[in-house]
């Protein structure tokens, strides 16, 4: 048993309505990668959360080293020498890099034996020797406001070692990396390992499991399915045990027909709050039966891009031609009925009204016209007609029907409901957003499906997405975006993974 | 597991109101114990003040009729001043402005009709009514624009606004129309009054409050405006989520300056009902509490325009029957507000109650559910 460092025994945790662990057991070596897998539900992060001490657990224990602990909050983890990167950081962007990994564990210092102070210069250059020392290169006096993602994650990382932490809890850490980032990604953890370090690594990419992991647990459903040994597993009896059937990795994809021109974008250029481009100067055109995919990392004007299309950003400069029609001085909704259908990033705070019901969810690009309703007056009718049929033709899980509020459905069902309340409009022009993010394999084959019939019908389809995979199996044409700007259009079969990978990073000419 | 079962049912928010009223009387019946009197007999003056028990003995001219009348001629601004809440909480706005455009809307109709001895009944109170709706309404779509066009948050222009309207209100009242006795405002004529006073029913001087007939209106409109039209769609829409508003072709600026107009005009008729019916005249710089009363009203109510009706009635009890409580079972009258403070309280606690019960019953379940496996095991 010595060999343990983190034993979870018999853990189980209910939230109302759904068991998210039950009985789930792991025992994880010192000096490991130990990888979780499972999809989006699976109880992956809640188990994680329990041993960091940000859930207490129904029923089971944890043993840490051996010893049994009782953890009531994260504080108690760190004490034992556990840390986690969050999938979303958590960190201070007006503060310095140096501030963020101090906060809560500050070298404090007396002046004149009295006078609490922070050496700050201390700790710029004890953060600096510790990043040299793993290779994680950060300049502590740089403000996080201003720093890429792949550099914030560093600070996550640099933040645990700074505080000692031995057992490394990694949620989802790829989800905002381009390919590059994330080769950098894995040799980081590699090294944290050879160092004796523990780490757990959330994941549900196969690929990373079987680059970097020594054992991978399959959760499902809250169930701990099994635990493999990675180098004895291929990937496809990982992803058949991960979803419990057979799945397929790529969508059959027929010879592109393409049409007239339906949007043209010529030198858009948007603008932020701040005054400052977020969008320059760029210029494309997607035709009927086309998927146009924008590649790019996180933040580089992709939502700013889609935004100025369906009139919800301001556009500063450029055109926007929209069957022919500039369409810059419409306004959303003669952008909706002119024929632009848009599934955003944010399912919850721009796609849907969450504290609504499915159906009138399902309703919102229709409840204004007949026959929803007449003369400003609404008929009950058919937003329930029309919501049953939309969740039969989509297969939108619902515990209550058309009045489901939206809140309670699952992020993959809650997605199945705008993209189907999108295509059901039948627009000329489909613009999609990360249309996959946070959803399990079954979910995204079912999205590609949909995305591939829309482009049979004749429609075009914008594109935009962070996972380079989904770019690879759908676009036609790729564009990719670098601070803003296109740095490279190409038809989709006369490009490679990593090209696109590097015009990502900003390389122009390889 | 009955109570949850309730809580988590098709009347949820109406088990919540019950229990947050229950809650509340068993608070204050601590709170009167502790001052050493009977908690019964205080609840039973209450209602006697409200003419809904008989009292032991009335004055010559008043009876249990006089007092009810008199209850819901101070129930009737209430419940409108509650739906002008509603209207702009419903848009995701917390209008607690309500007393300032209540006090603008009647200042204004006062000076203008009130004081007009010419008008008579039919043109007058007809006039009263627009006067409360247009100021109203116009004070409140002003929040709305100052909102959309400056990002000012209504909550801190209707606290100024508040003041404002207090302080130049009571400037000129005290410069222009102030009764030398009272200090108050001048009354205003009986003609313009939405009351209408010394009606002898019987042998009792009664006051008919014509303000209640409009509230009622005002309720099954504004209950119409969120069931059935587009506009109230929309603006639950933007109340609930205005990125979304704005994604699906709402226009969300033109719907926050609608509703919050709406809000205001309510308000406004709020006002004229409470200045030009109950109380007939203005206490110079003093804002209606009333118009703070009306939030607890629409939390109670649960946010429904007709179920404001039911709590603004809870409400007015205390309010209303705090006067003969006071001389009765000598309890400062000023517990009326403490009460209505307590109910605001546990009335806002409404969604951490039915959080509980859905958890309490999911657990329940869930422990059936185990108990069930292992049975079959066995």
């Amino acid at each position: 048993m010595g060999d343990y460092i983190v034993e979870m025994r018999h853990i189980t945790k209910r939230f109302p309505g759904i068991i998210a662990n039950d009985d789930v057991s792991l025992e994880i070596r010192k000096g490991e990668v130990y990888a979780l897998l499972g999809e989006n539900g699976a109880g992956k992060s809640t188990l994680m959360s329990i041993l960091f001490g940000t859930y207490e657990p129904d029923a089971g224990e944890i043993l840490v080293r051996g010893q049994k602990v009782h953890f009531h909050s994260s504080t108690d983890a760190a004490a034992c020498g556990i840390g986690m990167v969050h999938q979303h950081f958590k960190l201070v962007e007006p503060f310095t890099i140096a501030e963020n990994i101090v906060l809560g564990v500050e070298p404090e210092e007396k002046k004149l034996g009295i006078l609490p102070w922070v050496n700050m210069k201390k700790a710029n250059r004890q953060i600096s020797e510790l990043s040299r020392e793993y290779g994680l290169e950060v300049n502590p006096t740089d403000r996080i406001g201003e720093v890429p993602v792949s550099v914030r994650q560093r600070v996550e990382i640099l933040k645990m070692l700074y505080r000692g932490a031995e057992i490394m809890i990694f949620d989802e850490p790829t989800a905002v990396l381009t390919p590059q980032e994330i080769e950098f990604l894995l040799q980081i953890i590699d090294n944290l390992r050879r160092d004796g370090k523990t780490i757990i690594l959330i994941t549900h990419k196969i690929a990373e499991i079987k680059r970097i992991a020594d054992r991978c647990a399959i959760l499902r459903q809250g169930k701990l399915i099994d635990v493999r040994d990675v180098a004895d597993a291929s990937a496809q009896e990982l992803a058949d045990l991960m979803v419990g059937r057979q799945v397929s990795f790529t969508q059959e994809k027929t010879a592109p027909k393409y049409g007239e021109p339906v949007l043209e974008v010529q030198h858009l250029t948007v603008k932020n709050e701040h005054k400052f481009d977020v969008v320059k100067d760029v210029s494309f055109t997607v035709r009927s039966g086309e998927i146009f995919a924008i590649a790019g990392v996180s933040g580089n004007g992709q939502g700013e891009i889609a935004d100025a299309i369906a009139g919800l950003a301001k556009i500063a400069d450029g055109r926007v031609i929209l069957n022919g029609k500039e369409i810059n001085d419409f306004s959303v909704r003669e952008r909706c009925l002119g024929g632009i259908s848009y599934i955003p990033e944010d399912r919850q705070e721009t796609g849907t009204i969450p504290d609504m019901t499915l159906q009138e969810n399902l309703s919102l690009r229709e409840y204004f016209r007949e026959p929803f309703s007449r003369k400003g007056i609404l008929k009950p009718d058919p937003f329930r007609d029309y919501a049953e049929k939309l969740i039969g033709k989509y297969d939108i899980r619902c515990a209550q029907g058309p009045d489901t509020v939206l809140r309670s459905m699952s992020g993959g069902n809650q997605q199945k409901a705008i993209v189907g309340r999108e295509i059901e409009e039948g627009s000329r022009l489909i613009i999609f957003v990360q249309p996959t993010r946070g959803l399990d394999i079954g979910a995204i084959e079912n999205i590609h499906r949909q995305i591939l019939e829309e482009r049979e019908r004749g429609a075009a389809i914008l594109l935009i997405s962070l996972e380079l995979d989904e770019i690879m199996n759908l676009a036609d044409t790729i564009g990719v975006l670098y601070r803003g700007e296109i740095l490279k259009i190409d038809s989709a079969d006369r490009m490679t993974t990593q090209e696109v990978g590097r015009y990502m990073m900003g390389v122009k000419e390889a | 597991m009955f109570l949850s079962r309730r809580l988590t049912g098709k009347y949820a928010s109406l088990w919540v109101s019950l229990l947050a009223i229950l809650m509340t009387l068993a608070a204050a019946s601590i709170l009167l114990l502790t001052m050493g009197k009977n908690p019964l007999v205080a609840f039973r003056s209450f209602l006697q003040g409200c003419g809904m028990i008989p009292k032991e003995n009335y004055g010559g001219g008043s009876g249990m009729l006089t007092d009810l009348l008199d209850f819901l001629n101070y129930l009737a601004p209430l419940i409108l001043a509650s739906l002008a809440f509603i209207t702009a909480f419903k848009a995701g706005l917390f209008n607690i402005g309500i007393a300032g455009q209540m006090l603008l809307a009647g200042f204004t109709a006062t000076v203008l009709i009130g004081y007009n001895k010419g008008l008579s009944a039919v043109v007058a109170k007809p006039l009263v009514l627009l006067i409360g709706l247009a100021v109203g309404g116009m004070t409140g779509a002003l929040i709305g624009w100052l909102k959309y066009r400056f990002n000012i948050h209504e909550v801190v222009s209707t606290i100024m606004l508040n003041y404002i309207i207090s302080y130049l209100t009571g400037f000129f009242i005290n410069n222009n129309y102030v009764d030398m006795m009272t200090r108050n405002s001048k009354v205003c004529s009986p003609d313009s009054r939405l009351t209408l006073t010394n009606v002898m029913i019987g042998d009792l001087k009664c006051k008919i409050p014509l303000g209640l007939i409009i509230a009622i209106l005002i309720a099954l409109l504004v209950s119409f405006l969120f069931r059935k039209t587009v506009l109230g769609f929309e603006i639950k829409a933007v109340g609930q989520n205005r990125k979304c508003s704005e994604y699906t072709g709402i226009r969300v600026n033109r719907t926050i300056l609608l509703s919050m107009g709406f809000s205001g005009a309510i308000a406004g008729l709020a006002g004229v009902a409470y200045y030009l019916g109950y109380t007939n005249t203005i206490i110079p710089k003093t804002l209606p509490g009333m118009g703070y009363d009306s939030i607890s009203v629409a939390l109670l109510g649960s946010g429904a325009p007709i179920g404001s009706i039911f709590a603004a009635i809870v409400v007015s009890i205390f309010q209303q029957g705090a006067n003969y409580m006071s001389s009765t079972v000598g309890v400062a009258k000023e517990i009326a507000s403490l009460i209505t403070g307590i109910l605001l309280l546990f009335a806002s606690c409404g969604n951490y109650m039915k959080y509980k019960a859905a958890r309490k019953i999911q657990l329940a379940a869930d422990l059936r559910g185990t108990e069930g496996k292992e049975a079959k095991a066995s």
